[in-house]
Protein backbone atom coordinates (compact mmCIF):
# COMPACT_ATOMS: atom_id res chain seq x y z
CA UNK A 1 0.00 0.00 0.00
CA UNK A 2 2.69 2.40 0.91
CA UNK A 3 4.46 1.66 -2.37
CA UNK A 4 0.99 2.48 -4.04
CA UNK A 5 0.80 5.76 -2.35
CA UNK A 6 4.52 7.10 -3.07
CA UNK A 7 3.72 5.77 -6.83
CA UNK A 8 0.81 8.14 -7.10
CA UNK A 9 2.67 10.77 -5.36
CA UNK A 10 5.47 10.80 -7.49
CA UNK A 11 3.09 10.93 -10.23
CA UNK A 12 1.70 14.52 -9.34
CA UNK A 13 5.51 15.63 -8.54
CA UNK A 14 6.75 14.61 -11.80
CA UNK A 15 5.20 17.14 -13.72
CA UNK A 16 4.49 20.78 -13.68
CA UNK A 17 0.73 21.04 -12.18
CA UNK A 18 2.62 20.51 -8.49
CA UNK A 19 4.23 23.79 -8.57
CA UNK A 20 2.10 25.93 -10.09
CA UNK A 21 -1.14 24.53 -8.00
CA UNK A 22 1.68 25.20 -5.07
CA UNK A 23 1.26 29.15 -6.24
CA UNK A 24 -1.93 29.49 -6.73
CA UNK A 25 -2.94 27.80 -3.14
CA UNK A 26 -0.52 30.76 -1.06
CA UNK A 27 -1.43 33.29 -3.35
CA UNK A 28 -5.06 32.64 -2.89
CA UNK A 29 -5.04 32.23 0.64
CA UNK A 30 -2.35 35.34 0.89
CA UNK A 31 -4.55 37.55 -1.40
CA UNK A 32 -8.08 36.41 0.35
CA UNK A 33 -6.74 37.14 3.85
CA UNK A 34 -5.84 40.54 2.97
CA UNK A 35 -9.14 41.24 1.69
CA UNK A 36 -11.41 39.92 4.11
CA UNK A 37 -9.32 41.40 6.63
CA UNK A 38 -9.70 44.67 5.41
CA UNK A 39 -13.33 43.79 5.25
CA UNK A 40 -14.69 42.74 8.14
CA UNK A 41 -12.35 44.87 10.33
CA UNK A 42 -13.98 48.54 8.33
CA UNK A 43 -16.39 50.53 9.96
CA UNK A 44 -19.09 49.61 8.79
CA UNK A 45 -19.51 45.97 9.65
CA UNK A 46 -17.90 46.72 12.75
CA UNK A 47 -20.98 49.17 13.35
CA UNK A 48 -23.99 46.27 12.32
CA UNK A 49 -23.51 43.99 15.30
CA UNK A 50 -26.71 41.84 13.36
CA UNK A 51 -25.16 42.52 9.57
CA UNK A 52 -28.88 42.67 8.36
CA UNK A 53 -27.38 44.80 5.49
CA UNK A 54 -26.29 41.64 3.24
CA UNK A 55 -23.07 42.47 4.50
CA UNK A 56 -21.51 39.17 6.03
CA UNK A 57 -21.40 40.00 9.77
CA UNK A 58 -19.92 37.67 12.83
CA UNK A 59 -17.90 37.60 16.28
CA UNK A 60 -14.18 38.22 16.56
CA UNK A 61 -13.82 34.67 16.36
CA UNK A 62 -15.86 33.97 12.91
CA UNK A 63 -13.43 37.30 11.67
CA UNK A 64 -10.82 35.78 12.24
CA UNK A 65 -11.47 32.27 11.11
CA UNK A 66 -13.20 33.59 7.70
CA UNK A 67 -9.98 35.65 7.61
CA UNK A 68 -7.84 32.76 7.70
CA UNK A 69 -9.74 30.51 5.56
CA UNK A 70 -11.00 33.11 2.90
CA UNK A 71 -8.46 31.60 0.69
CA UNK A 72 -10.14 28.06 1.13
CA UNK A 73 -13.04 28.76 -1.19
CA UNK A 74 -10.58 29.39 -4.00
CA UNK A 75 -8.17 26.40 -2.36
CA UNK A 76 -10.91 23.50 -2.09
CA UNK A 77 -11.63 24.18 -6.11
CA UNK A 78 -8.31 23.67 -6.64
CA UNK A 79 -8.09 20.50 -4.70
CA UNK A 80 -10.90 19.45 -6.63
CA UNK A 81 -9.16 20.35 -9.70
CA UNK A 82 -6.26 18.11 -8.23
CA UNK A 83 -8.42 15.50 -7.74
CA UNK A 84 -10.35 15.31 -11.32
CA UNK A 85 -6.57 15.37 -12.73
CA UNK A 86 -5.13 12.61 -10.56
CA UNK A 87 -7.70 10.32 -12.55
CA UNK A 88 -8.52 12.50 -15.67
CA UNK A 89 -4.75 13.03 -17.03
CA UNK A 90 -4.80 8.79 -16.66
CA UNK A 91 -7.98 8.08 -19.12
CA UNK A 92 -6.58 11.27 -21.21
CA UNK A 93 -3.54 9.93 -21.57
CA UNK A 94 -4.17 6.31 -21.51
CA UNK A 95 -2.33 5.78 -18.19
CA UNK A 96 -4.63 3.53 -16.52
CA UNK A 97 -3.45 0.94 -18.26
CA UNK A 98 -0.32 1.01 -16.86
CA UNK A 99 -1.01 1.82 -13.67
CA UNK A 100 -3.54 -1.15 -13.36
CA UNK A 101 -0.92 -3.41 -14.95
CA UNK A 102 1.40 -2.19 -12.07
CA UNK A 103 -1.63 -2.54 -9.40
CA UNK A 104 -4.06 -4.98 -10.57
CA UNK A 105 -5.74 -4.86 -7.29
CA UNK A 106 -7.61 -1.99 -8.72
CA UNK A 107 -9.71 -1.06 -5.55
CA UNK A 108 -5.74 -0.81 -4.00
CA UNK A 109 -4.55 1.10 -6.42
CA UNK A 110 -7.56 3.89 -6.43
CA UNK A 111 -7.00 3.63 -2.59
CA UNK A 112 -3.18 4.76 -3.01
CA UNK A 113 -4.83 7.91 -5.22
CA UNK A 114 -7.21 8.64 -2.08
CA UNK A 115 -4.56 8.11 0.52
CA UNK A 116 -2.20 10.28 -1.90
CA UNK A 117 -4.42 12.70 -2.24
CA UNK A 118 -4.94 13.51 1.05
CA UNK A 119 -1.32 13.58 1.47
CA UNK A 120 -1.27 16.40 -1.18
CA UNK A 121 -4.28 18.53 -0.13
CA UNK A 122 -3.00 18.84 3.64
CA UNK A 123 -0.03 20.03 2.33
CA UNK A 124 -1.06 22.67 -0.11
CA UNK A 125 -3.44 23.46 3.10
CA UNK A 126 -0.09 24.11 5.28
CA UNK A 127 0.70 26.39 2.37
CA UNK A 128 -2.48 28.22 2.02
CA UNK A 129 -2.56 28.63 5.69
CA UNK A 130 1.24 29.41 6.22
CA UNK A 131 0.10 32.99 3.21
CA UNK A 132 -3.12 33.44 4.80
CA UNK A 133 -2.44 33.51 8.62
CA UNK A 134 1.10 35.64 7.94
CA UNK A 135 -0.92 38.11 5.77
CA UNK A 136 -3.87 38.17 7.90
CA UNK A 137 -3.04 38.37 10.99
CA UNK A 138 -1.02 41.15 9.89
CA UNK A 139 -4.06 42.95 9.22
CA UNK A 140 -6.05 41.90 11.81
CA UNK A 141 -3.12 43.83 14.15
CA UNK A 142 -2.77 46.48 11.78
CA UNK A 143 -6.70 47.16 12.22
CA UNK A 144 -6.78 46.87 15.75
CA UNK A 145 -8.89 43.59 16.01
CA UNK A 146 -8.00 40.68 17.78
CA UNK A 147 -5.65 38.18 15.28
CA UNK A 148 -6.25 35.40 17.87
CA UNK A 149 -9.35 35.46 19.96
CA UNK A 150 -9.88 31.88 20.51
CA UNK A 151 -8.15 28.82 20.41
CA UNK A 152 -11.51 27.64 18.27
CA UNK A 153 -9.28 29.29 15.42
CA UNK A 154 -6.46 26.75 16.09
CA UNK A 155 -9.29 24.17 15.42
CA UNK A 156 -10.37 25.83 11.97
CA UNK A 157 -7.24 25.57 10.43
CA UNK A 158 -6.67 22.31 11.24
CA UNK A 159 -10.24 21.40 9.92
CA UNK A 160 -9.39 23.43 6.59
CA UNK A 161 -6.85 21.22 5.91
CA UNK A 162 -9.66 18.36 5.98
CA UNK A 163 -11.98 20.13 3.53
CA UNK A 164 -9.70 20.47 1.11
CA UNK A 165 -8.75 16.91 1.53
CA UNK A 166 -12.51 16.40 1.31
CA UNK A 167 -13.03 18.07 -1.89
CA UNK A 168 -9.91 16.42 -3.86
CA UNK A 169 -11.75 13.23 -2.89
CA UNK A 170 -14.88 14.67 -4.62
CA UNK A 171 -12.62 15.99 -7.66
CA UNK A 172 -11.59 12.15 -7.69
CA UNK A 173 -14.90 11.07 -7.92
CA UNK A 174 -15.99 13.56 -10.43
CA UNK A 175 -12.83 13.00 -12.52
CA UNK A 176 -14.23 8.98 -12.46
CA UNK A 177 -17.68 9.60 -13.17
CA UNK A 178 -17.44 12.32 -15.76
CA UNK A 179 -14.21 11.00 -17.91
CA UNK A 180 -13.79 14.05 -19.69
CA UNK A 181 -11.66 15.74 -17.39
CA UNK A 182 -12.38 19.22 -18.96
CA UNK A 183 -16.15 18.55 -18.30
CA UNK A 184 -15.51 17.12 -15.22
CA UNK A 185 -13.82 20.53 -14.02
CA UNK A 186 -16.48 22.83 -15.74
CA UNK A 187 -19.20 20.72 -13.89
CA UNK A 188 -17.05 20.59 -10.37
CA UNK A 189 -16.49 24.22 -10.27
CA UNK A 190 -19.89 25.52 -12.11
CA UNK A 191 -21.55 23.21 -9.11
CA UNK A 192 -19.49 24.63 -6.48
CA UNK A 193 -19.51 28.08 -7.39
CA UNK A 194 -22.76 28.64 -9.47
CA UNK A 195 -25.39 26.14 -9.72
CA UNK A 196 -24.97 25.11 -5.28
CA UNK A 197 -25.58 28.65 -4.47
CA UNK A 198 -28.67 29.40 -6.82
CA UNK A 199 -29.91 25.78 -5.97
CA UNK A 200 -29.52 27.28 -1.91
CA UNK A 201 -30.81 30.52 -2.56
CA UNK A 202 -34.25 28.73 -4.10
CA UNK A 203 -34.01 26.33 -1.19
CA UNK A 204 -33.81 28.87 1.19
CA UNK A 205 -37.21 29.77 0.08
CA UNK A 206 -38.87 27.47 1.99
CA UNK A 207 -38.50 26.72 5.88
CA UNK A 208 -38.11 23.05 5.45
CA UNK A 209 -35.29 23.54 2.64
CA UNK A 210 -33.60 25.91 4.70
CA UNK A 211 -33.48 23.91 7.95
CA UNK A 212 -33.12 20.38 6.45
CA UNK A 213 -31.16 20.60 2.85
CA UNK A 214 -29.38 23.80 2.45
CA UNK A 215 -27.23 23.10 5.51
CA UNK A 216 -26.83 19.61 4.44
CA UNK A 217 -25.29 20.78 0.88
CA UNK A 218 -21.38 20.67 0.27
CA UNK A 219 -20.38 24.37 0.00
CA UNK A 220 -22.19 25.38 2.87
CA UNK A 221 -21.15 22.49 5.15
CA UNK A 222 -17.35 23.70 3.98
CA UNK A 223 -18.39 27.51 5.55
CA UNK A 224 -20.22 25.38 8.74
CA UNK A 225 -16.57 23.54 9.28
CA UNK A 226 -14.07 26.31 9.44
CA UNK A 227 -17.49 28.48 11.06
CA UNK A 228 -16.91 31.76 9.23
CA UNK A 229 -19.24 34.81 8.99
CA UNK A 230 -22.72 34.12 8.48
CA UNK A 231 -24.19 35.30 5.21
CA UNK A 232 -27.31 35.93 6.48
CA UNK A 233 -28.58 35.87 10.06
CA UNK A 234 -31.74 33.62 9.05
CA UNK A 235 -29.39 30.81 8.08
CA UNK A 236 -29.22 27.12 9.59
CA UNK A 237 -25.50 26.38 10.07
CA UNK A 238 -24.38 22.69 11.21
CA UNK A 239 -21.96 22.52 14.15
CA UNK A 240 -18.63 21.81 12.60
CA UNK A 241 -18.38 18.04 13.61
CA UNK A 242 -21.86 17.71 11.66
CA UNK A 243 -20.77 19.72 8.80
CA UNK A 244 -17.23 17.60 8.30
CA UNK A 245 -19.41 14.37 8.76
CA UNK A 246 -21.61 16.07 6.08
CA UNK A 247 -18.79 17.02 3.66
CA UNK A 248 -17.04 13.67 4.50
CA UNK A 249 -19.58 11.75 3.43
CA UNK A 250 -20.14 13.95 -0.06
CA UNK A 251 -16.17 12.85 -0.79
CA UNK A 252 -17.47 9.04 0.20
CA UNK A 253 -20.00 9.12 -2.26
CA UNK A 254 -18.29 10.75 -5.18
CA UNK A 255 -14.90 8.88 -4.75
CA UNK A 256 -16.60 5.47 -3.72
CA UNK A 257 -19.60 5.37 -6.63
CA UNK A 258 -15.96 6.37 -8.58
CA UNK A 259 -14.01 3.53 -7.57
CA UNK A 260 -16.64 1.00 -7.65
CA UNK A 261 -17.65 1.95 -11.21
CA UNK A 262 -13.51 1.88 -11.62
CA UNK A 263 -12.89 -1.09 -10.27
CA UNK A 264 -15.87 -2.80 -12.73
CA UNK A 265 -15.22 -1.60 -15.94
CA UNK A 266 -13.22 -2.47 -18.67
CA UNK A 267 -9.96 -0.67 -19.64
CA UNK A 268 -9.31 -0.66 -23.38
CA UNK B 1 19.09 7.63 -31.85
CA UNK B 2 21.29 5.03 -30.55
CA UNK B 3 20.87 0.90 -30.67
CA UNK B 4 22.53 -0.43 -28.47
CA UNK B 5 23.42 -4.27 -28.58
CA UNK B 6 21.89 -6.14 -26.15
CA UNK B 7 25.23 -7.89 -25.03
CA UNK B 8 25.33 -10.88 -22.80
CA UNK B 9 26.94 -9.09 -19.72
CA UNK B 10 24.34 -5.90 -19.54
CA UNK B 11 21.25 -7.97 -20.58
CA UNK B 12 22.52 -10.70 -18.59
CA UNK B 13 22.71 -8.93 -14.78
CA UNK B 14 19.39 -8.51 -14.29
CA UNK B 15 17.32 -9.29 -16.88
CA UNK B 16 16.35 -12.97 -17.39
CA UNK B 17 17.36 -14.76 -14.16
CA UNK B 18 14.11 -16.24 -14.43
CA UNK B 19 12.59 -18.45 -17.03
CA UNK B 20 9.33 -18.27 -18.84
CA UNK B 21 5.63 -18.67 -17.31
CA UNK B 22 3.28 -20.69 -19.59
CA UNK B 23 0.24 -18.79 -21.18
CA UNK B 24 -2.73 -20.53 -20.86
CA UNK B 25 -6.08 -19.04 -22.75
CA UNK B 26 -9.24 -21.16 -22.66
CA UNK B 27 -12.77 -20.25 -23.77
CA UNK B 28 -11.88 -17.03 -23.83
CA UNK B 29 -14.99 -14.79 -25.13
CA UNK B 30 -15.46 -11.25 -24.73
CA UNK B 31 -19.18 -9.66 -26.16
CA UNK B 32 -19.34 -5.84 -26.37
CA UNK B 33 -23.20 -5.58 -26.78
CA UNK B 34 -24.73 -7.70 -29.41
CA UNK B 35 -21.24 -7.71 -30.86
CA UNK B 36 -18.35 -10.41 -30.47
CA UNK B 37 -15.11 -9.60 -30.04
CA UNK B 38 -13.16 -13.16 -29.21
CA UNK B 39 -15.42 -15.96 -29.55
CA UNK B 40 -14.56 -19.25 -27.63
CA UNK B 41 -10.81 -18.81 -28.31
CA UNK B 42 -8.23 -21.56 -26.71
CA UNK B 43 -4.36 -21.51 -27.21
CA UNK B 44 -1.49 -22.10 -25.47
CA UNK B 45 2.02 -19.65 -25.19
CA UNK B 46 5.41 -21.44 -24.02
CA UNK B 47 8.33 -20.80 -22.18
CA UNK B 48 11.46 -20.40 -24.12
CA UNK B 49 9.46 -19.64 -27.42
CA UNK B 50 8.62 -16.38 -29.48
CA UNK B 51 4.83 -16.73 -30.40
CA UNK B 52 3.67 -14.76 -32.79
CA UNK B 53 -0.21 -13.35 -31.95
CA UNK B 54 -1.22 -12.80 -35.51
CA UNK B 55 -4.40 -11.68 -37.24
CA UNK B 56 -5.72 -8.35 -39.25
CA UNK B 57 -6.76 -5.43 -37.34
CA UNK B 58 -9.40 -5.92 -35.34
CA UNK B 59 -9.47 -9.51 -35.19
CA UNK B 60 -9.87 -9.06 -31.64
CA UNK B 61 -5.50 -9.77 -30.53
CA UNK B 62 -5.56 -6.46 -28.63
CA UNK B 63 -9.07 -7.18 -26.90
CA UNK B 64 -7.18 -10.89 -26.32
CA UNK B 65 -4.35 -9.12 -24.39
CA UNK B 66 -6.34 -7.12 -22.24
CA UNK B 67 -8.23 -9.64 -21.20
CA UNK B 68 -4.87 -11.60 -20.82
CA UNK B 69 -3.68 -8.67 -18.41
CA UNK B 70 -7.27 -8.36 -16.80
CA UNK B 71 -7.72 -4.89 -18.12
CA UNK B 72 -10.63 -6.24 -19.52
CA UNK B 73 -13.25 -8.50 -18.37
CA UNK B 74 -13.76 -11.33 -19.82
CA UNK B 75 -17.64 -12.44 -21.11
CA UNK B 76 -16.16 -15.86 -19.93
CA UNK B 77 -13.79 -18.41 -20.24
CA UNK B 78 -10.43 -18.20 -18.34
CA UNK B 79 -6.78 -16.55 -19.28
CA UNK B 80 -3.34 -17.85 -16.83
CA UNK B 81 0.20 -17.19 -16.27
CA UNK B 82 1.14 -20.52 -15.24
CA UNK B 83 -2.23 -21.51 -13.82
CA UNK B 84 -2.88 -18.09 -11.77
CA UNK B 85 -4.91 -15.19 -13.64
CA UNK B 86 -3.78 -11.79 -13.66
CA UNK B 87 -5.17 -9.90 -11.10
CA UNK B 88 -4.19 -12.69 -8.73
CA UNK B 89 -0.59 -12.18 -9.10
CA UNK B 90 1.17 -11.56 -5.93
CA UNK B 91 3.90 -9.91 -8.33
CA UNK B 92 2.51 -8.46 -11.60
CA UNK B 93 5.65 -6.58 -12.85
CA UNK B 94 7.78 -9.21 -11.98
CA UNK B 95 5.94 -12.05 -13.44
CA UNK B 96 4.39 -10.62 -16.85
CA UNK B 97 5.84 -7.20 -18.25
CA UNK B 98 3.34 -6.03 -21.14
CA UNK B 99 3.76 -3.18 -23.68
CA UNK B 100 0.18 -2.38 -24.66
CA UNK B 101 0.08 1.02 -26.59
CA UNK B 102 3.18 3.26 -27.16
CA UNK B 103 1.44 6.28 -27.05
CA UNK B 104 -0.12 5.82 -23.41
CA UNK B 105 2.41 8.39 -21.40
CA UNK B 106 1.86 11.95 -19.95
CA UNK B 107 3.50 14.27 -22.51
CA UNK B 108 4.66 16.53 -19.58
CA UNK B 109 6.22 13.85 -17.99
CA UNK B 110 9.91 12.46 -18.85
CA UNK B 111 10.34 8.63 -19.92
CA UNK B 112 12.71 8.09 -16.86
CA UNK B 113 9.64 9.42 -14.42
CA UNK B 114 7.25 7.08 -16.31
CA UNK B 115 9.10 4.41 -15.72
CA UNK B 116 10.17 5.64 -11.90
CA UNK B 117 6.50 5.72 -11.06
CA UNK B 118 5.90 2.72 -12.24
CA UNK B 119 8.95 1.07 -10.90
CA UNK B 120 8.08 2.81 -6.94
CA UNK B 121 4.87 0.62 -7.33
CA UNK B 122 7.11 -2.36 -6.58
CA UNK B 123 9.77 -0.86 -4.86
CA UNK B 124 12.05 -1.14 -7.71
CA UNK B 125 15.50 0.84 -7.61
CA UNK B 126 16.14 4.04 -9.61
CA UNK B 127 19.26 2.04 -10.93
CA UNK B 128 16.95 -0.93 -12.28
CA UNK B 129 15.07 2.15 -14.62
CA UNK B 130 18.70 3.88 -15.67
CA UNK B 131 19.73 0.32 -16.61
CA UNK B 132 16.83 -0.32 -19.00
CA UNK B 133 17.15 3.17 -19.96
CA UNK B 134 20.65 2.29 -21.45
CA UNK B 135 19.65 -1.25 -22.55
CA UNK B 136 16.76 0.14 -24.99
CA UNK B 137 18.81 2.60 -26.19
CA UNK B 138 17.08 5.98 -24.87
CA UNK B 139 19.30 7.39 -21.70
CA UNK B 140 19.86 10.01 -24.55
CA UNK B 141 16.22 11.18 -24.25
CA UNK B 142 15.38 9.49 -20.98
CA UNK B 143 14.95 13.64 -19.32
CA UNK B 144 13.38 15.27 -21.97
CA UNK B 145 9.44 15.33 -21.50
CA UNK B 146 7.80 12.25 -23.32
CA UNK B 147 5.76 14.73 -25.56
CA UNK B 148 8.58 15.24 -27.48
CA UNK B 149 9.31 11.62 -27.85
CA UNK B 150 8.94 9.63 -31.56
CA UNK B 151 7.14 6.57 -32.13
CA UNK B 152 10.34 4.75 -31.97
CA UNK B 153 11.75 6.23 -28.67
CA UNK B 154 8.12 5.33 -27.53
CA UNK B 155 8.34 1.83 -28.12
CA UNK B 156 11.85 1.48 -26.91
CA UNK B 157 10.41 3.72 -23.54
CA UNK B 158 6.98 0.83 -23.80
CA UNK B 159 9.76 -1.92 -23.77
CA UNK B 160 11.72 -0.53 -20.89
CA UNK B 161 8.34 -0.33 -19.00
CA UNK B 162 7.88 -4.01 -20.01
CA UNK B 163 11.29 -5.02 -18.92
CA UNK B 164 11.27 -2.91 -15.58
CA UNK B 165 10.47 -6.72 -12.77
CA UNK B 166 12.61 -8.87 -15.11
CA UNK B 167 9.13 -10.63 -15.76
CA UNK B 168 9.17 -14.21 -17.08
CA UNK B 169 6.40 -13.61 -19.84
CA UNK B 170 6.73 -10.67 -21.77
CA UNK B 171 3.65 -9.35 -24.07
CA UNK B 172 4.30 -6.87 -26.54
CA UNK B 173 1.31 -5.62 -28.62
CA UNK B 174 2.67 -4.24 -32.15
CA UNK B 175 6.15 -3.63 -31.44
CA UNK B 176 7.52 -3.12 -34.46
CA UNK B 177 4.94 -0.12 -35.23
CA UNK B 178 7.00 2.81 -35.81
CA UNK B 179 10.73 1.34 -35.32
CA UNK B 180 13.03 1.79 -38.14
CA UNK B 181 14.53 -0.68 -39.56
CA UNK B 182 17.67 -0.71 -37.60
CA UNK B 183 15.19 -0.61 -34.34
CA UNK B 184 13.25 -3.69 -35.99
CA UNK B 185 16.64 -5.89 -36.19
CA UNK B 186 17.35 -5.10 -32.85
CA UNK B 187 13.91 -5.47 -31.48
CA UNK B 188 14.61 -9.01 -33.44
CA UNK B 189 17.64 -9.97 -31.57
CA UNK B 190 16.57 -9.14 -28.34
CA UNK B 191 13.10 -10.89 -28.19
CA UNK B 192 15.75 -14.08 -29.47
CA UNK B 193 18.14 -13.32 -26.76
CA UNK B 194 15.09 -13.47 -24.36
CA UNK B 195 13.57 -16.47 -25.43
CA UNK B 196 16.19 -18.76 -26.52
CA UNK B 197 18.74 -18.10 -24.07
CA UNK B 198 16.79 -16.85 -20.63
CA UNK B 199 14.00 -18.81 -21.54
CA UNK B 200 11.30 -16.22 -21.45
CA UNK B 201 7.80 -16.36 -22.70
CA UNK B 202 7.23 -13.95 -25.14
CA UNK B 203 3.98 -12.89 -27.08
CA UNK B 204 4.17 -10.71 -29.78
CA UNK B 205 1.17 -9.51 -31.57
CA UNK B 206 1.51 -7.91 -35.16
CA UNK B 207 -1.31 -7.61 -37.73
CA UNK B 208 1.75 -8.10 -40.58
CA UNK B 209 3.04 -11.81 -41.08
CA UNK B 210 6.13 -10.92 -42.91
CA UNK B 211 7.81 -8.21 -39.64
CA UNK B 212 7.32 -11.24 -37.14
CA UNK B 213 8.18 -14.21 -39.47
CA UNK B 214 12.09 -13.83 -38.85
CA UNK B 215 11.39 -13.87 -35.04
CA UNK B 216 8.59 -15.79 -34.40
CA UNK B 217 9.02 -19.83 -33.21
CA UNK B 218 4.92 -20.41 -32.78
CA UNK B 219 1.99 -18.68 -34.36
CA UNK B 220 -1.13 -18.23 -33.01
CA UNK B 221 -3.48 -17.00 -35.95
CA UNK B 222 -6.89 -15.43 -35.03
CA UNK B 223 -9.63 -13.50 -37.10
CA UNK B 224 -12.86 -12.28 -36.36
CA UNK B 225 -12.11 -13.07 -32.94
CA UNK B 226 -12.30 -16.81 -33.14
CA UNK B 227 -8.94 -18.83 -33.46
CA UNK B 228 -7.38 -20.25 -37.11
CA UNK B 229 -4.62 -21.76 -36.59
CA UNK B 230 -1.90 -22.55 -33.95
CA UNK B 231 1.40 -24.21 -34.30
CA UNK B 232 5.02 -23.78 -34.93
CA UNK B 233 6.31 -21.69 -37.40
CA UNK B 234 7.51 -24.58 -39.22
CA UNK B 235 4.68 -26.11 -39.60
CA UNK B 236 3.33 -22.97 -41.63
CA UNK B 237 6.17 -23.00 -43.40
CA UNK B 238 5.02 -27.28 -43.77
CA UNK B 239 3.17 -26.78 -47.37
CA UNK B 240 6.28 -25.75 -48.97
CA UNK B 241 8.18 -28.05 -51.36
CA UNK B 242 9.65 -29.47 -54.71
CA UNK B 243 7.65 -28.93 -57.73
CA UNK B 244 8.88 -31.77 -60.26
CA UNK B 245 8.02 -31.76 -63.81
CA UNK B 246 8.58 -35.15 -65.65
CA UNK B 247 7.31 -37.57 -68.24
CA UNK B 248 5.04 -39.81 -66.42
CA UNK B 249 4.51 -38.26 -63.12
CA UNK B 250 2.44 -41.29 -61.58
CA UNK B 251 5.34 -43.08 -61.59
CA UNK B 252 7.45 -39.98 -60.33
CA UNK B 253 5.18 -40.19 -57.57
CA UNK B 254 4.89 -43.86 -56.77
CA UNK B 255 8.77 -43.68 -56.74
CA UNK B 256 8.94 -40.56 -54.36
CA UNK B 257 6.52 -41.90 -51.81
CA UNK B 258 9.20 -45.39 -51.58
CA UNK B 259 11.59 -43.19 -50.25
CA UNK B 260 8.43 -41.87 -47.44
CA UNK B 261 8.18 -38.62 -49.20
CA UNK B 262 4.79 -37.52 -49.66
CA UNK B 263 3.80 -36.59 -53.07
CA UNK B 264 1.19 -35.94 -55.56
CA UNK B 265 0.76 -35.59 -58.89
CA UNK B 266 -0.32 -32.76 -60.34
CA UNK B 267 -1.49 -31.55 -64.22
CA UNK B 268 1.15 -31.15 -66.70
CA UNK B 269 3.59 -33.70 -65.48
CA UNK B 270 3.71 -32.15 -62.11
CA UNK B 271 4.47 -33.65 -59.28
CA UNK B 272 4.27 -31.67 -55.94
CA UNK B 273 7.03 -33.49 -52.97
CA UNK B 274 6.48 -32.32 -49.97
CA UNK B 275 10.13 -31.48 -49.18
CA UNK B 276 12.95 -28.81 -49.65
CA UNK B 277 15.79 -30.80 -50.37
CA UNK B 278 15.50 -30.61 -54.15
CA UNK B 279 18.86 -32.75 -54.78
CA UNK B 280 16.82 -35.72 -53.32
CA UNK B 281 14.03 -35.63 -55.83
CA UNK B 282 16.62 -35.23 -58.76
CA UNK B 283 18.40 -38.51 -57.76
CA UNK B 284 15.37 -40.18 -56.92
CA UNK B 285 13.74 -39.58 -60.40
CA UNK B 286 17.08 -40.23 -62.06
CA UNK B 287 16.87 -44.04 -60.59
CA UNK B 288 13.71 -44.27 -61.60
CA UNK B 289 15.15 -43.29 -64.99
CA UNK B 290 12.52 -40.36 -65.68
CA UNK B 291 13.51 -37.38 -67.04
CA UNK B 292 13.53 -33.94 -65.45
CA UNK B 293 12.13 -31.23 -66.76
CA UNK B 294 12.08 -29.17 -64.46
CA UNK B 295 12.62 -28.87 -60.26
CA UNK B 296 12.41 -26.23 -58.16
CA UNK B 297 11.39 -25.49 -54.84
CA UNK B 298 7.99 -23.97 -54.24
CA UNK B 299 8.09 -21.91 -51.35
CA UNK B 300 5.04 -21.77 -49.03
CA UNK B 301 3.97 -17.77 -49.65
CA UNK B 302 3.22 -17.00 -46.11
CA UNK B 303 1.64 -14.11 -46.76
CA UNK B 304 -0.62 -15.48 -49.11
CA UNK B 305 -1.70 -18.11 -46.52
CA UNK B 306 -1.99 -15.52 -44.17
CA UNK B 307 -4.74 -13.98 -45.97
CA UNK B 308 -5.99 -16.53 -46.85
CA UNK B 309 -6.70 -18.12 -43.49
CA UNK B 310 -7.59 -14.95 -42.25
CA UNK B 311 -9.99 -14.00 -44.95
CA UNK B 312 -13.75 -14.54 -45.08
CA UNK B 313 -15.39 -11.42 -44.84
CA UNK B 314 -12.75 -9.46 -42.61
CA UNK B 315 -15.58 -7.47 -40.18
CA UNK B 316 -13.73 -4.45 -40.24
CA UNK B 317 -14.07 -3.61 -43.22
CA UNK B 318 -17.57 -5.04 -43.69
CA UNK B 319 -18.89 -2.70 -41.04
CA UNK B 320 -16.54 0.21 -40.28
CA UNK B 321 -19.05 2.57 -38.08
CA UNK B 322 -19.22 -0.73 -35.79
CA UNK B 323 -15.72 -1.68 -35.51
CA UNK B 324 -13.95 1.49 -35.35
CA UNK B 325 -13.55 1.60 -31.72
CA UNK B 326 -13.61 -2.02 -31.28
CA UNK B 327 -10.41 -2.33 -33.29
CA UNK B 328 -8.55 -0.36 -31.08
CA UNK B 329 -9.63 -1.92 -28.12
Amino acid sequence: MGATVKAELLKLFTTRLWWGMAIAVFLSGAAFALLFGLLFTSESVADQAGGPGGIPSGNPVQIANSVYTGGLSVGYLLMLTIGVMQIGMEYRHKTISSTFLAVPHRAKAMLGKVVALLVVAAGYGVLSLVGSVSVGALVLNVRGADAFPSNEIVRTLALSLLVLGLWALIGLGLGILIPNQIAALLIGVATAWIVEPLLGLAIKAFDFGREHIAPFMPTEATNAIVNAVVASPDDVRLSWWAAALTLAGWATLLAGSGIWRTVRQDVS
Amino acid sequence: MTTGTPTGTRVGTRVGTRVGARVEVTGLTKRFGSFVAVDDLSFTVEPGRVTGFLGPNGAGKTTTLRMLLGLIHPTSGTATIDGVDYPSLGDPLGTVGAALEATNFHPGRSGRDHLRVLAATHGIPDTRVDELLTLTGIPAFARRRAGAYSMGMRQRLALAAALLGDPRVLILDEPANGLDPEGIRWLRGFLRHLSAEQGKTILVSSHLLQEVEQTVDDVVIIANGVLVRQGTMAELHGTSGALVRTSDPERLAAALREHDLTATPGEDGAVLAETTDLRAVGEIAHAAGLPVWELTAKAADLEELFLELTAGGNRNLGDGSMRGQDGAA
